[in-house]
């Protein structure tokens, strides 16, 4: 390969180098122990989904560059150059990646591997190689951040529209969906499309919430792009916004990487402090429920109840028992999938596989754990708070005709909660 | 046979432990001086407190209970042979002096037997658990996994292993620790010396083969994966973080 590219690439893994990729790369015994925690793996039995392998292109390059025994002796490593062949299984295995980082959950020493491909993708972005459709989605958030101007009346316009089904849902003529609202105390960044927003809203204006609605979406193409300013452009959209407001607290939506994105990587990207308090919008809901700001009656959900974790806002963001409770307390009728909490199979769905077809059949293939826990676990109704969990699972769904209802959790709550209004049918 | 033990078990030990110290010295160093990484790398459920994540880190490292979980057999197997190596390490210090109470309690004979067992167990138990390794890299589906690194490892750990077991197998009856340790202490006190009962019969080349593959194993030791003996520690903690 020729001398300016590789040095290229090697440069990237110089400058994403930190002590934990290092160690990660150091220790992994090659042990396999990874091998059954990959619901790809498990579901299509192919060696490059296996967690290890993922890793060890990373970690050929690594040896051949970065060590000495690797760059004397690099047969004993399979230390190799970072050629077209590598970088081809390293597109397959990185982008197909959902980050559900369940290998890390098994790893004897918690090899994040996910955090090794982290790396991959900034290898394949300085390659030429980054995936298409998740860089031009990114793109395409940047853009709307640069020109928010242009999308004002649009967006406005569509929260008038919501506002209107809120009001029919609670009865209440005046029912909000503030727009811009200056010294509200929460910014709720919701997702692209109105079944995010109205659920929350109506939740929100029953609580007697001091909220408003955010200009942007909490999506973030970029992290799954993996460019890390691109990334941090799409998030600064909506802290700006909370700093130009006055928020004191970002909730965001049914979504599990924006939880994470928020809470977890922002500050890395933005070299700044978070100045504000971030919350998953379940958390909010289950203190509205427990303290008594809104009501909910159980018997109006018909059917067996049962919970996915999605791997982002459970095992990566800690989020277990406030969307169980809030589940429990609109259901007696409740059933865990097996195993759950932070040993919860990933569903196949997320990492933004969903958004790039050429993945389609490795994603149906690996959602085959997914599918045995549902049917074992008999429930009609699942409650997922993560728009690619739900993604997933609704194919899944129609595929191995499950025949179950796929529900966000705030649409069980409003559907629970005793409203004057019309009550929504299940979207 | 004289010259083959002054090269593998003397100068050949002195190379080594300059090699394993300084290797081992460099790589922690590289880890400390390398920058930590930005996002933190934690994932749940979490220990809120200090000595909660401090004992999380120890059952983590020490017994893998997730690992256990997933994969029984492997983890009985490697948990067989890290705690059987511990064991030898353990029974290895006699090199340096007997251990306080036992003989008193045991007697000579009794401590003789008693180290024959332990022994036995210990170097049985890990050549089990290397045979397993080997036979999962070379056989399982997954094999295509495996690195020469891998395989190189696992042999010399098996030429360990075997002439260790040689040792106490064959001449664990003839030869016992208080020649080993007259030998052992002359090279820490820098006036090597090579007992006659070692030269007196073949064990003497056992002995020296047994060091052969430990001088090769430990040299290479820092700059292969098994530096997770020390890695494991602090990638396990930031599992908590």
């Amino acid at each position: 390969m020729d001398s300016t590219q590789l040095t290229t690439l090697t440069g990237v893994i110089d400058k994403k180098m930190n002590r934990q990729l290092k160690q990660y790369l150091d220790i992994c015994a090659r042990c396999a122990i990874c091998k059954d925690a990959c619901h790809q793996y498990v579901g299509t039995g192919d060696f490059k989904y296996l967690p290890a392998r993922r890793a060890e292109l990373i970690r050929q390059i690594y040896k051949k560059y970065f060590t000495k025994t690797g760059e004397f002796v690099p047969a004993l490593y399979e230390a190799r150059d970072p050629d077209e062949n590598l970088l081809d299984e390293l597109y397959d295995s990185t982008y197909a990646c959902t980050g559900c980082r369940r290998c890390m959950y098994y790893c004897p020493f918690s090899i994040d591997t996910a955090w090794i491909l982290s790396v991959a993708k900034a290898i394949l972005i300085a390659a030429g190689k980054g995936n298409e459709m998740l860089g031009q989605l990114a793109d395409a958030a940047i853009f709307k951040g640069d020109n928010a101007e242009m999308f004002n009346d649009v967006m406005v316009s569509g929260f008038e529209d919501i506002q209107e089904e809120v009001r029919a849902i609670t009865g209440n003529p005046n029912s909000q969906v503030p727009v811009n609202k200056e010294g509200a105390d929460i910014l709720y960044v919701a997702l692209a499309g109105a079944h995010s927003i109205r659920p929350a809203a109506v939740i929100f204006e029953e609580a007697g919430e001091n909220w408003t609605i955010s200009m942007f979406e909490a999506a973030n193409y970029g992290f799954f792009y993996g460019d890390v300013e691109k990334a941090r452009l799409i998030t600064k959209r909506y802290i700006d916004e909370a700093k130009r407001l006055g928020v004191k607290e970002i909730v965001v939506p049914e979504c599990g990487h924006a939880y994470r994105v928020a809470e977890f990587f922002y500050e890395a990207w933005s070299k700044e402090p978070m100045p504000f308090k971030i919350s998953h919008i379940l958390e909010k809901v289950d203190q509205y429920i427990k303290s008594g700001r809104i009501t909910v009656d159980k018997g109006l959900i018909e059917g067996k109840v049962t919970y996915h974790d999605p791997c982002q806002l459970g095992r990566n963001g800690g989020k277990f028992e406030e969307p169980r409770d809030i589940v429990k307390a609109v259901t007696d009728n409740f059933v865990d999938l097996t195993p759950n909490r932070a040993e919860q199979w990933c569903c196949g769905g997320g990492g933004g596989i969903v958004a790039m077809e050429e993945f389609k059949d490795v994603r149906l293939a690996s959602g085959i754990k997914k599918v045995e826990q549902l049917k074992a676990s008999g429930a009609t109704v699942l409650a997922c708070p993560c728009e690619n969990c739900r993604l997933q699972i609704e194919e899944l769904n129609e595929v191995h005709e499950l025949g179950l209802q796929v529900w966000q959790v705030i649409d069980l709550v409003v559907a629970a909660m005793p409203l004057k209004g019309t009550k929504p049918t299940h979207v | 046979m004289e010259t083959y033990l002054w090269i593998t078990s003397v100068w050949g030990i002195y190379l080594t432990a300059v090699v394993f110290f300084g290797g081992m010295a460099w790589r922690i160093y590289q880890w400390a001086t390398t920058p930590k990484s930005p996002v933190r790398l934690g994932m749940f459920p979490k220990p809120k407190s200090g000595a909660g994540r401090f004992g999380k880190l120890l059952a983590d490292t020490f017994i893998a209970p997730q690992s256990a979980k997933i994969e029984p057999t492997m983890w009985i197997f490697a948990m067989a042979f890290h705690v059987a190596a511990l064991g030898a390490f353990v029974g290895h210090l006699r090199l340096i002096r007997e251990f306080p109470l036992l003989p008193a309690w045991l007697g000579e004979a009794g401590m003789n037997t008693f180290a024959a067992w332990s022994g036995s167990i210990a170097g049985t138990l890990m050549l089990v658990g290397v045979l397993f390794w080997i036979a999962r890299r070379t056989f399982g589906p997954y094999k295509n996994l495996s690195v020469p690194e891998d395989y190189l490892l696992l042999f010399l750990l098996l030429g360990v292993i075997v002439m260790g077991d040689h040792m106490r197998f064959v001449y664990g009856g003839v030869v016992h620790a208080a020649t080993y340790r007259e030998w052992f202490v002359s090279l820490l006190t820098f006036k090597p010396e090579i007992p006659a009962e070692l030269l007196a019969s073949n064990v003497g080349v056992s002995l020296g083969t047994h060091m052969l593959f430990t001088d090769l194993l430990l040299m290479y030791f820092p700059f292969s994966k098994l530096v997770h003996a020390i890695g494991a520690f602090s990638s396990n903690l930031v599992r908590s973080e």
